[in-house]
């Protein structure tokens, strides 16, 4: 195990101070001039903004949910999204993530971090079953057959949707802007030895602001590992049966896209909506766990930030 | 509309502040917008400022923008006044009403700047939790 974690933590470095190149190649490429404010005749007041609290708290409530593609289990609603987190010069606590800060540069700033595998919280709420059916993948079933005599069963099987562990993941993660939006790009392995995967992903997104209106569409892809895939949607030898088959998907890309939309009422309170669509992976998707091949989630409400 | 309620809902779209001296008669200030709202690309908002006040007695007021030391714009003994003009904002300032060469402020409305983005990146981290969908 530690030969493990020792193994995933050299990776996780290298991974690291290739990242660490490619960001202050880009932050040594930036010309200083293009940040520069615009030249104007009306008066423009430069004075340095108040420094910003380490602190931000925040707090939306109103409705919305979360799809749940694991078979025999509930949407997930969300009625309160709280927000809170800490920076500092070089560590940061956000929302359950913990950051070191290796490179902050003019264009990028680059993290080690730490955070939970957000797959685990699938298989939160689930309800055992009975059913007369096999489950077949993508929200499919098929006859239930029984393998002794060839025979449709007659009787029902008892399904439970299986357990899956939280896993502490370790990795890199930079935040690019510039006009043209802002990127992030993460590379996590896990190190607690749960699913002994890695996941790759790329996000881009950009603001477009009129008036009080803030509209800021986004798109990502993210590429999850075989062994990642398998643990939290695979059925396991010991975990199949007539009705849940054996199944190992292998590695894939998920989609996504969303846009959030906000109108400032004054500097704290918001009215907020946002939308956000995941495909996944193909092989995911055809898990006989999986009832729905995508997570759909969206919330509309008034939030606050302190 | 009776004139304490367009008091209250003048209050309740502007930052007002009257009568805050005891020689300088009440007064009430309103402003639109009152918020801008911009990003560290854009830097700074270009608004067009509505600017209405109204008082109860007839007096030399003056319009001052708290960035600027000259007052934009004087009345002679007048009840009310309206001013328009374009401004780019980059910090919050303070629209105030007074008299002439004075400091005592009749009213004030406070303009904001929100900055969608902080200069500390990793503030706009794209959040993954199952909870967070904003």
């Amino acid at each position: 195990m530690l030969r493990f974690i020792m193994h995933a933590f050299g990776k996780l470095l290298k991974i690291g101070a290739l990242w660490s190149v490619v960001a202050l190649a880009h932050g040594q490429a930036t010309d200083p001039a293009a940040n520069a404010a615009p030249a104007t005749t009306a008066p423009v007041f430069a004075l340095p903004p108040p420094p910003e609290s380490h602190w931000r708290i925040g707090a939306a409530f109103g409705y919305g949910q979360r799809t749940n593609p694991l078979i025999q289990s509930e949407d997930i609603p969300v009625l309160v999204d709280l927000d809170i987190a800490w920076f500092g010069k070089r560590w940061f606590f956000d929302n359950g993530d913990i950051g070191l800060t290796l490179f902050d540069r003019a264009q990028s700033t680059t993290s080690l971090v730490a955070r939970l595998n957000s797959d685990r919280v699938f298989f939160g709420k689930t309800n055992t079953e009975y059913v007369n059916f096999a489950y077949a993948g993508s929200g499919e079933v098929s006859a239930l057959v029984d393998p002794d005599t060839g025979a449709q069963a007659t009787e029902p099987v008892e399904v439970v949707p299986p357990d899956r562990d939280y896993a502490i993941e370790l990795g890199v993660e930079s935040l690019i802007d510039g006009d043209w939006g802002s990127a992030t790009l993460r590379a996590f392995h896990d190190v607690s030895g749960t699913h002994g995967g890695y996941e790759l992903s790329a996000f881009y997104s950009w603001r477009w602001i009129t008036g009080r209106f803030a509209l800021a569409p986004s798109v990502g892809v993210s590429y999850k590992s075989a062994a990642l895939n398998d643990y939290y949607w695979g059925v396991q030898a010991d975990e199949a049966n007539l009705a849940l088959p054996e199944y190992h998907p292998s590695d894939g890309f998920n989609f996504e896209g969303g846009v959030q939309a906000n109108y400032y009422l004054n500097r704290n309170l918001r009215i907020a909506l946002s939308v956000n669509y995941e495909r996944l992976a193909d092989d995911v998707a055809a898990s006989p766990l999986a009832d729905e091949d995508y997570v759909m989630a969206y919330f509309s409400g008034l939030a606050w930030t302190f | 509309m009776p004139g304490s309620s367009r008091w209250l809902m003048g209050c309740l779209l502007a930052v007002c502040v009257p009568a805050a001296g005891a020689d300088l008669p009440a007064a009430r200030l309103m402003v639109k917008p009152l918020l801008c709202v911009t990003e560290r690309e854009s830097d700074h908002c270009s608004l067009t400022f509505d600017i209405r006040w109204k008082s109860t007695i007839a007096a030399e007021y003056c319009l001052n923008d708290s960035a600027l030391d000259a007052p934009l714009r004087c009345w002679g003994r007048a009840l009310s006044g309206s001013h328009s003009l374009k401004r780019e904002v980059k910090e919050a300032f303070v629209y105030w009403l007074g008299t002439p060469g004075g400091v005592q402020r009749a009213a004030e409305v406070k303009i904001e700047v929100l900055r969608l983005d902080s200069a500390d990146r990793r503030r706009d981290r794209r959040m993954r939790h199952v909870w967070d969908v904003l």
